[in-house]
């Protein structure tokens, strides 16, 4: 497995990986304490749509899914704020609208478009020197943003009134969580796909959440078992030749059922019940 | 007199159409116990998020700290210690007593600063304040519900604010622990000379601590120290049919005793 390491598109995965799973593990934290799951799922499905329509009208496929990413978690937050409509109805209606204009740009599509499918299904063994420097330089601007804003963020995530009535800017906190949720789904499009960003994102979190009861505890647990799960995953992938994408979910899910089976906070409820 | 440290004048909440609060006008002193009570949908909460700057009168005036409400920056917002109505607290959540509690000096430090090791001091004299202290490592999710509110007034209290406003403070908690969070209230309020506000439903359980009384639905329809607003002619306004006065003086809202059995 060691001579593995030697060749450089492994190397280079190892670290999109490695990043991808820090990244989506620190967000993660934040989407699942404040209840953001579903729309994490809707964000990735709408920067879909914004690939598929980049390669077919040969615009930049990246920033279109940027564009889509931010235009869908903007209107949903809106919506949320003004309580016009319930938020997972709203997120349901923009992910399956969203849906179906991907696949209507795909239909559209001339020849078939195998690229198109990578941002589908990811492929972090694909991934080109570029694209390493893109992930790498957004990841500090994500992750230096979190760092910067961390007690607002973890605040709102407690209780978004609480924070708004003691002076805390909550509302701007809040489009600041989601502008960096959709840029992180993008970030991870190539890596592990927009089917199962997703996972990589509420995977991490909860299974930490299973371990702890202190906010910065969890944040650290959720990044150690991103990472590993994600560079484990590449090395299972490579090893076994088995596509990364579900190698990495696959392996964090293993991870979440062994916490689960772990959990304090399951042994407390089973003593309780007792 | 000195300036009220919450001045409604003539003030109107609501959207267009739908009015919540009309025509208020109510002066708090700084250092008073108040005590707003009045039913469901009377606009109790909506005079909540008024006080704390978060909507706008439609029309009148409202002034906090002598500032009108739409001037009022966050560090206002931080001098007003809030205490939501009682939300359920996810056991799981995974946040520990005194990162609760430390929550409270965000606002006033503001973006981009850390807490230091005087915010903590802050926090857990806050702590000491509501006898808590030692809990604060615990999970805030394995605390009983009084000890919960004990945490939320002392993360309240992390503000080190001028004003304690409390929404429905008692709701969902047994009668002993319902004392005991009043009682706590009242000496803070006393030792602290915080002036409170606060809003409840439970006539009896407020009238012997607060200094005044606002008897509110909609409209304020009197204010003034309890045994001048708890007159059967005067709550029967707000109350109707379902006022019932006991011999001890007690006052029975019979729509409550519906909701909470």
């Amino acid at each position: 497995m060691l001579d593995l390491l030697t060749y450089d598109f492994i190397q280079r995965s190892l670290l999109a990986a490695a990043l991808v799973g820090a990244l989506c593990s620190t967000i993660g934290v934040f989407v699942v304490l404040r209840g953001l799951a579903f729309m994490g799922a809707g964000t990735a499905h709408a920067a879909f749509a914004g690939v598929a329509l980049g390669y077919l009208m040969n615009w930049p496929p990246l920033l279109m899914a940027i564009f889509f990413g931010l235009a869908t978690v903007w209107i949903t937050g809106w919506v949320e704020e003004k309580g016009r409509m319930k938020l997972d109805v709203s997120i349901g209606i923009l992910y399956t609208a969203t849906m179906a204009l991907a696949i209507l740009f795909i239909s559209l599509m001339k020849t078939y478009n195998a690229e198109v499918y990578g941002y589908l299904f990811g492929n972090v063994l694909a991934v080109t020197n570029e694209e390493l420097r893109t992930i790498a330089g957004l990841s500090i601007v994500v992750i230096g943003a979190i760092v910067l804003f961390s007690k607002e963020l973890y605040f709102i995530a407690f209780d978004q009134e609480m924070a708004e009535a003691s002076g805390v800017p909550a509302r701007r906190i809040f489009f600041l969580l989601l502008t960096l949720v959709a840029l992180t789904v993008v970030l991870s499009l190539k890596t592990v796909g927009a089917i199962l960003v997703f996972a990589m994102i509420l995977i991490p979190a909860s299974t930490a959440y299973q371990l702890t009861h202190s906010l910065l505890t969890l944040t650290w647990y959720s990044v150690l078992i991103g990472i590993t799960s994600s560079v484990g995953g590449v090395l299972i992938s490579s090893y076994w030749d088995i596509p990364s994408g579900p190698a990495i979910v696959l392996l964090a899910t293993l991870l979440f059922f062994i916490a689960v089976l772990l959990s304090p906070k399951r042994q407390r409820r089973a003593l309780a019940g007792n | 007199m000195s300036t009220p440290i919450i001045h409604f004048d003539h003030a109107t909440f609501g959207f267009p159409g739908v009015i919540a609060l009309e025509d208020i006008s109510l002066e708090v002193q700084s250092g008073e116990f108040v005590g707003v009570i009045g039913p469901n949908g009377s606009g109790k909460t909506t005079l909540c998020r008024a006080v704390l700057g978060l909507i706008t009168p439609l029309k009148g005036h409202l002034r906090i700290f002598d500032c009108a409400c739409d001037e009022l920056h966050c560090h206002h917002r931080a001098k007003i210690g809030y205490l939501p109505q009682k939300g359920v607290v996810d056991r799981n959540f995974p946040v520990t007593v005194l990162e609760t509690v430390t929550m409270g000096r965000y606002g006033a430090l503001g973006l981009f600063t850390r807490p230091s090791g005087k915010d903590r001091t802050i926090a857990l004299e806050a702590l000491a304040h509501v006898e808590m202290e030692e809990h604060r490592d615990s999970a805030l999710g394995h605390l009983s519900g009084g000890q919960q509110q004990r945490v939320f007034i002392a993360r309240a209290l992390a503000q080190q604010p001028k004003v304690l406003l409390l929404d429905e403070p008692t709701t969902g908690l047994d009668m002993t622990t319902q004392h005991n969070v009043v009682e706590l209230v009242r000496s803070l309020h006393k030792e602290l000379g915080l002036t409170v506000l606060l809003i409840t439903h439970d006539i009896n359980m407020i009238r012997s601590h607060v200094d005044r009384l606002a008897l509110l639905k909609t409209r304020l329809y009197a204010v003034g120290p309890p045994a001048d607003v708890l007159k059967p002619e005067i709550l029967s306004q707000v109350y109707g049919k379902n006022l019932v006065t006991t011999e001890r003086d007690n006052i029975i809202v019979q729509d409550y005793h519906h909701h909470h059995h």
